[in-house]
């Protein structure tokens, strides 16, 4: 209960301060507002400026120049009613007034104000689901002077310029959210910057987006192919009693060589060192024939491995391309964050 | 005495620290019996000694060189002087196609006492055919001419008149480092002197086998 309690207190400090940045503290701006709803526009004039040359907020300042805006366009000063609204733009770029409570001398001094400043005004970024490739985001916002205007992506790997015109008014992008490459944008947070440009002046805002992607349902690579698998590259032949006669037969060649090349004048011919050399290659031969024969390469297994690996490598690279495309189709959710933010 | 087989155990277990994949090299002492005629059956030796054999391979290249010694003794007849015969036989091979292989290489054996027995020098022109009988065992068999020979004493040579054969076998062990080796060498060397009176029939023949071991790297 005590925690409960506290996280009320705290709740309602919050409230307090978030509702008295909104609303008129000072003293004198409020005399000011409730002389001009008395129609004391001179006793608002007086007081609107001594409050301006007071501590104010940014709310409260916007609100006094807005007084003199509305007292000025009450006694006729269009002019200085124009300056007033200009610094009330500057100040609340955002600004609207509302045409049924306002009189249309103001209204008129403000949009004159308006084509007077360059900012960017109601940068809107609408929520949208989308199949990538196939649909885009729609981006407007409303730009009070011709300017160069470049409207860009910043959140990714590097800033990704969407747009970039020279506008005046209401200006529509649909942007498709995707990279030179033409993937889709990865999922995350991203902020859209516009930024307007005439001159000297220039003006930026923002609006952060947040990108998610739907599931995409790509195809795992393949390791094997269904009803092929790999064949041993290497087999061990069959016993037979090849090195046997082999070694018989170098035995026996070096021998009856030895025996024909001899010279006839030298008598007869001497085999013992021949002989005790070809025992020990007979003997190993014998040996050799009764082991298990070394593991010989399968030419025609290798060829059908090489061949598997090679299908399955084709396999595998159509795959990938199809996972490409799945990944590009993917479904995209862009939705603004919050409102923009201007400066 | 206990040094030269401590130092062959200490040399068998160590490790080489980098095996060479690509080609291979081997060394290592054998024991040599030979068969030695010279003119005539009546000058007949027999006797022993030792080699030292190295192998080197590498892709289609070989060489094999020997160095041995031998004491012949005379083996009856009319001979009575022991000598020592000192030869060096240095091979190269390249494979040609198959097992078989094209080998150039010399000869040159030094007789002493000098003059008990002829010293002989040969080019060695010949081929070579080998084959793995198993696992690590190996088999060659090779034949070839003893071009250019010439004698300390003299004499000459036709062109296939002096001529060479020879049976070789390997067998590895302990994972290859060490090689079991087996070899025979023949050799015949038709040669004819001329002391003014004709020529006349001076053949020499030699039979060497040789047992040993060796390290391959």
């Amino acid at each position: 209960m005590i925690r409960t309690s506290t996280w009320m207190v705290v709740f309602v400090a919050l409230l307090a301060s978030v509702a008295s940045a909104q609303t008129i503290q000072n003293a004198t701006l409020r005399r000011a507002q409730s002389a001009f709803d008395n129609l004391d526009y001179r006793q608002a004039l007086t007081l609107g400026r001594a409050a301006l040359r007071e501590r104010l907020t940014g709310y409260e300042r916007a609100r006094a120049y807005e007084l003199l805006g509305f007292t000025y366009s009450g006694m006729d000063s269009i002019l200085k009613s124009v300056d007033a609204f200009k610094q009330v733009v500057l100040l609340e770029p955002e600004r609207q007034l509302d045409p049924n409570r306002t009189s249309p001398k103001a209204l008129s001094a403000f949009q004159v104000a308006l084509t007077q400043v360059l900012v960017v005004r109601q940068l809107v970024v609408d929520s949208v689901t989308f199949v990538g490739g196939q649909g885009a985001v729609p981006i407007r916002y409303t730009v009070t002077q011709p300017a160069r205007v470049v409207t860009r992506v910043l959140g990714g790997a590097s800033p990704m310029r969407i747009d970039s015109t020279i506008a005046t008014g209401q200006v529509n992008i649909r942007w498709p959210a995707r990279t030179a490459t033409g993937d889709p944008l990865p999922a995350g947070n991203y902020t859209i910057v516009v930024d307007a440009a005439v001159g000297q002046n220039s003006f930026s805002a923002s609006q952060p987006i947040r990108i998610a992607h739907g599931v995409v349902d790509t195809v795992e690579h393949l390791t094997s192919l269904p009803g092929y698998s790999y064949l041993p590259e290497t087999e061990v032949p069959p016993k037979s009693w090849k090195p046997m006669g082999l070694a018989l037969v170098y035995t026996g060649a070096a021998l009856a060589g030895t025996s024909a090349l001899s010279s006839g004048d030298l008598g007869k011919v001497s085999l013992r060192e021949g002989a005790v050399i070809g025992t020990g290659i007979i003997v190993a031969g014998f040996v050799m024939t009764l082991k298990k024969p070394a593991p010989q390469p399968a030419r025609g297994n290798i060829l059908y491995n090489q061949l598997l690996r090679e299908q399955i490598a084709r396999r595998n690279a159509e795959i990938a391309q199809e996972n490409t495309r799945r990944r590009q189709q993917v479904a995209l959710t862009v939705a603004p964050i919050r409102t923009g933010v201007a400066r | 005495m206990k040094r030269p087989f401590i130092a062959i155990a200490v040399l068998l277990s160590v490790s080489p620290t980098v095996r060479l994949s690509a080609q291979h090299f081997s060394v290592g002492p054998q024991i040599a019996f030979g068969d030695y005629k010279e003119v005539s059956p009546d000058l007949h030796y027999r006797g022993g000694g030792l080699a030292l054999k190295a192998t080197f391979s590498w892709k289609k290249l070989s060489a094999e060189g020997v160095a041995s010694k031998l004491k012949y003794k005379p083996e009856g007849g009319a001979a009575t002087t022991d000598f020592d015969a000192s030869e060096v036989d240095v091979r190269v091979r390249y494979l040609i196609a198959g097992p078989v292989s094209g080998e150039l290489g010399f000869i040159n054996r030094k007789t002493d006492p000098e003059f008990e027995a002829q010293s002989v020098g040969a080019v060695v022109v010949g081929a070579r055919i080998g084959y793995l009988l198993g696992p690590g065992v190996n088999l060659s068999l090779n034949g070839g001419v003893l071009a250019g020979s010439k004698f300390s004493g003299g004499g000459t040579v036709s062109p296939l008149g002096a001529i060479q054969l020879g049976l070789g076998m390997s067998v590895d062990a302990l994972k290859g480092r060490l090689q079991l080796t087996g070899d025979y060498g023949f050799q015949r060397f038709s040669r004819e002197t001329d002391d003014g009176s004709g020529p006349a029939s001076a053949p020499i023949q030699q039979s060497v086998g040789r047992i040993g071991l060796s390290i391959a790297f």
